[in-house]
């Protein structure tokens, strides 16, 4: 017993020992620039603005005040770095989560994680940022682990209409300095959706939509986006009638309703008009007999983002593709 | 040094071993000769060396509170995974038994579907919901398996599954009809201190040094417990009431600890074993060994699960049950002794 | 001389429904052995837990060197009656040291630490079932006779004036049987120890206790000397068996076989 308590604690000790060369990691930055990793599309000139004191309140009812515009950003969410890089200021983002694969640009900023709800906050902090942006899927507690750091976070809620999308962009871009790249973003969104419901005016029908989430099946529900999104592309969501944002829903009710479309949100996920054809019961819908099965981006429709007209104008596409001949 | 200490020394130098590891590694490694430097700056309050300010830093606001939150939490799985397992006499028993993990589940998800305020007391609306809601499913299991002046272990494990599907059932339900807590209900739920601020320290720590101060101070009755009830008493236990309060008092320390870092199983369950096969059966000794051989087990899976998948964190509940099946058949193959329970 | 004894008055247990022991009324004095029998079922076993208070009763006073025993708090009880069960389902990985210094609890602190003295007491106690060699055995690994023998010497390091056995000799082999009865009796006569022992086997009743209560379906039949109550009617009635009583051919008891 003696002897074997020796040989562990000796193990441990060389373990310790041994961790010194394979624990090195991604070498942290010492200064407070920007990783020289990072490969920007445009050199951002240094205009010497006079610093103007921020004061705006998140989506948690804080009052969140900066000394100056944010210049180094740590993002929490796939939506808030697409609007990040849109604006103009993905030169200012230092960090993104792990699925913020928009713009192409993005991937070559840090991860600092986020699967499964964990992120790393040692990472966060080296990068010394002066803002951290989380959406809404971040929860209260890490907002507050955050602030615990010394980090300053500014919560974006989640918009549910385009116009609250439009708000939160340009908070973003009085968050960044970068108010006129927010205003032409928003504008060119507005116009482009303006367009699609210019195409559309002259429909007579609305077709209806089921659009899969999940392959359970899950679709999506009264409220959100993705409703909204149908319905301004000439459609009328299955999922409408549904009590919940995010609805089980039953093949017995597809049936039924029998939709026009099946839009595949989980194609990502495996799902395809082949492997949907072959769910039993599902060929005596008409959409699979008509092979109206569609696989679909969904970080079009269920990004908060700039994409988000892009996501209208494809799903206008599918639902209506006579009024974009 | 006298052979009855070397189970202690052990386990105490494990820990010191697992602490410093815990603390020097992370997105960067930060030297043992540099953590003492720090270290030494702090008790003596002379300056740092250069370069060693982020590090302090680091350690002082994100790795040491998390290291103490992961050991205190560990702890408090091990000794009453510890305490379960004499209560019912069963090797199968863990922490979780009569309904702890299912109670705090249930009121940590009841609490995200209600969205508080963001401030002091609304951020620790689910740790506390989960703590309450813990409690009340070990006095519900309780009081329904309790005949006249008796507990009978049956009656208690019957009433602790019974309550545990239910409230199981209610979660699941939760979670399936949220608008999209789910993401945070399933983390919550898998495990991994998401908190790990000194206040989540803080807010434990009373309950840990209730429940464990009691359990270790009540040894002997466990052991006088293994000879069944009615010897128990007749060799001058107080049964019902020491065995009510231990119940208390170990679901107590596990709802603590659960409260903020989720439901991290296996701990319980295990460490208990290891420390009987490699110790002896006797609780006066098992309880503080496996308090600290369950601090230093979550602390090594805690470094597996930020470690494994860099920068990805693992919940560290799943990184328990991965490492620690294979560590306990190899235990187990290694164990002369057949009559260790 | 002060009787200090056992005292069971009037004592009666319910198990749900059904009445298991019915106004049962015992002395069991310092100093002597009496033998509880009875067919399997008569409540031999019951009376053994019900005066070792550990099952509620219906009615009845159990006294214990005068005092109420129900008024003791379980230490105080442990200190003045100890009961030795039948070795069956022991923690296997306690040794039969540890095992025995279980019964030194009505005397340690509240941490259960023991002291030299709680040693010295358990060290005798093996010696006086001649179990020492066993010491550092894992209980686990003894035999039936060899457990019984532990479980005897626990009673004995709880040191108490009454001393309880609940069938000791049920699964011995026949050697253990006469060695564990020579030991009772020593300590019954030697050491004045009030001591009630369930048994099964009328011979060794007959044989070794000073006193025997026939116990049938709950009710106490006969109490007095071997002698007294081992009669063929009495016997052959509670047991349903005719049965002839002869006198020991080399000891003044009588014998009891089966068969008329």
């Amino acid at each position: 017993m003696f002897r074997k308590s020796i040989v562990l604690l000796i193990s441990v000790s060389l373990l310790l020992a041994a961790c010194a060369p394979s624990a090195n990691p991604t070498s942290v930055p010492t200064a407070t620039e920007a990783p020289a990793t990072e490969a920007v599309t445009s050199v951002p000139t240094i205009i010497e603005v006079p610093a103007k004191p921020i004061k705006l309140t998140d989506g948690l009812g804080r009052s969140i005040e900066l000394p100056g515009s944010a210049q180094h950003i740590v993002s929490l969410t796939p939506a808030t770095t697409e609007i990040l890089f849109a604006i103009g200021a993905g030169a200012k983002v230092v960090g993104r989560d792990t699925f913020s694969d928009y713009p192409p640009e993005a991937s070559s900023v840090t991860d600092i994680g986020g699967s499964m709800g964990k992120y790393n906050t040692e990472a966060i902090v080296n990068l010394k940022p002066d803002l951290v942006i989380a959406g809404g899927i971040n929860p209260p507690e890490l907002v507050a682990s955050l602030e615990s750091l010394g980090l300053k976070v500014y919560f974006l809620a989640n918009p549910t209409t385009m116009e609250e999308l439009y708000t939160s962009i340009k908070t973003v871009g009085s968050l960044t300095g970068d108010e006129s790249g927010a205003d032409n973003v928003v504008a060119s969104m507005d116009a482009k959706a303006k367009e699609v419901d210019a195409k559309l005016a002259a429909i007579t029908e609305k077709p209806m939509v089921y659009y899969e989430l999940d392959a359970t099946p899950f679709t999506a529900g009264p409220g959100t986006f993705i409703d909204l999104l149908i319905t301004r592309a000439g459609g009328t969501n299955f999922g409408a009638k549904m009590d919940s944002a995010w609805a089980q829903i039953s093949l017995e009710q597809l049936l039924l309703a029998d939709p026009a479309f099946i839009i595949l949100g989980d194609s990502a996920y495996g799902e395809s008009p082949a492997t949907v054809s072959a769910r039993p019961g599902w060929d005596a819908l008409t959409a699979v007999k008509n092979k109206m099965i569609f696989p679909f981006d969904d970080n079009l429709v269920s990004r908060p983002g700039p994409r988000l007209v892009d996501g209208l104008e494809a799903l206008a596409r599918l639902i209506h593709p006579e009024a974009f001949k | 040094m006298p052979k009855r200490f070397l189970p202690y020394m052990t386990n105490l130098g494990l820990l010191l071993a697992a602490v410093i590891l815990s603390l020097a590694i992370g997105s960067v490694f930060i030297s043992p000769g540099e953590l003492w430097q720090i270290l030494h700056s702090w008790l003596t309050h002379s300056p740092l060396p250069t370069g060693l300010e982020t590090f302090s830093f680091i350690i002082s606001d994100i790795r040491l509170p998390r290291t103490v939150l992961v050991l205190l939490t560990g702890a408090a799985l091990g000794g009453s995974g510890t305490a379960y397992q004499g209560l019912f006499r069963n090797p199968l028993a863990d922490p979780y038994l009569i309904g702890v993990a299912s109670g705090a589940g249930l009121g940590a998800v009841l609490a995200m579907s209600i969205h508080w305020p963001y401030s002091f007391w609304g951020l620790l609306v689910v740790p506390m919901s989960a703590f309450l809601f813990a409690m009340v499913t070990v006095l519900l299991v309780y009081s329904v398996a309790r005949v006249g002046q008796s507990v009978p272990i049956t009656n208690l494990i019957l009433s602790g599954v019974a309550f545990s599907a239910f409230a199981t059932a209610l979660t699941s339900y939760m979670i399936i009809s949220s608008q999209g807590e789910v993401r945070r209900a399933l983390g919550w739920l898998m495990g991994g201190a998401s908190q790990n601020s000194w206040q989540a320290v803080l807010a434990i720590l009373p309950y840990l040094i209730i429940g464990l101060g009691f359990l270790l101070m009540n040894g002997h009755a466990l052991n006088l417990l293994q000879f069944g009830d009615d010897q128990a008493q007749q060799m001058g236990l107080p049964v019902l009431r020491k065995k009510t309060l231990l119940l208390l008092a170990a679901s107590l320390a596990t709802a603590a600890a659960v409260s903020f870092s989720g439901i991290i199983g296996f701990i319980g369950l295990i460490i208990p074993h290891v420390m009987r096969m490699w110790w002896g059966a006797d609780y006066r000794r098992l309880l503080p060994l496996s308090i600290i051989a369950g601090g230093v087990f979550l602390i090594l899976a805690d470094i597996l699960a930020r470690t494994m998948m860099r920068p990805q964190e693992l919940p560290v509940g799943i990184v328990t049950a991965l490492a620690g099946a294979p560590f306990f058949l190899w235990v187990l193959r290694r164990a002369k002794n057949q009559g260790y329970w | 001389m002060e009787i200090r004894a056992l005292k069971i008055e009037g004592l009666t247990v319910f198990y749900g429904k059904r009445c298991a022991l019915q106004n049962i009324t015992l002395e069991v004095p310092r100093g002597l052995v009496m033998a509880l029998i009875g067919p399997n079922g008569a409540g031999k076993s019951t009376l053994i837990r019900a005066s070792s208070g550990i099952l509620p009763l219906q009615s009845g006073k159990i006294r214990t060197n005068g005092d109420e025993f129900s008024s003791l708090t379980p230490i105080e009880r442990a200190r003045v009656l100890a009961v030795v069960p039948q070795a069956v389902a022991l923690p296997p990985a306690f040794t039969a040291w540890e095992t025995v210094l279980m019964g030194r609890t009505p005397y340690l602190n509240f941490l259960g630490q023991t002291s030299k003295t709680d040693e010295d007491i358990v060290r005798h106690a093996l010696q006086r079932v001649n179990a020492l060699e066993l010491a550092d055995r894992r209980v686990g690994e003894l035999s039936g006779g060899e457990q019984q023998r532990i479980l005897l010497a626990r009673a004995l390091a709880q040191a108490t004036p009454i001393l309880l056995l609940d069938e000791p000799t049920a699964h011995l082999d026949l050697q253990y049987q006469v060695a564990l009865m020579q030991t009772i009796c020593q300590l019954a006569h030697e050491d004045h120890l009030a001591v009630m022992i369930a048994m099964h086997d009328l011979n060794l009743a007959a044989r070794y206790a000073d006193s025997v209560a026939l116990l049938v379906q709950g009710r106490l039949e006969a109490v007095g000397s071997p002698a007294e109550v081992l009669t063929p009617e009495r016997i052959s009635q509670a047991y349903h068996l005719p049965v002839q009583v002869v006198p020991h051919p080399f000891q003044q008891v009588p014998l009891i076989l089966p068969g008329g």
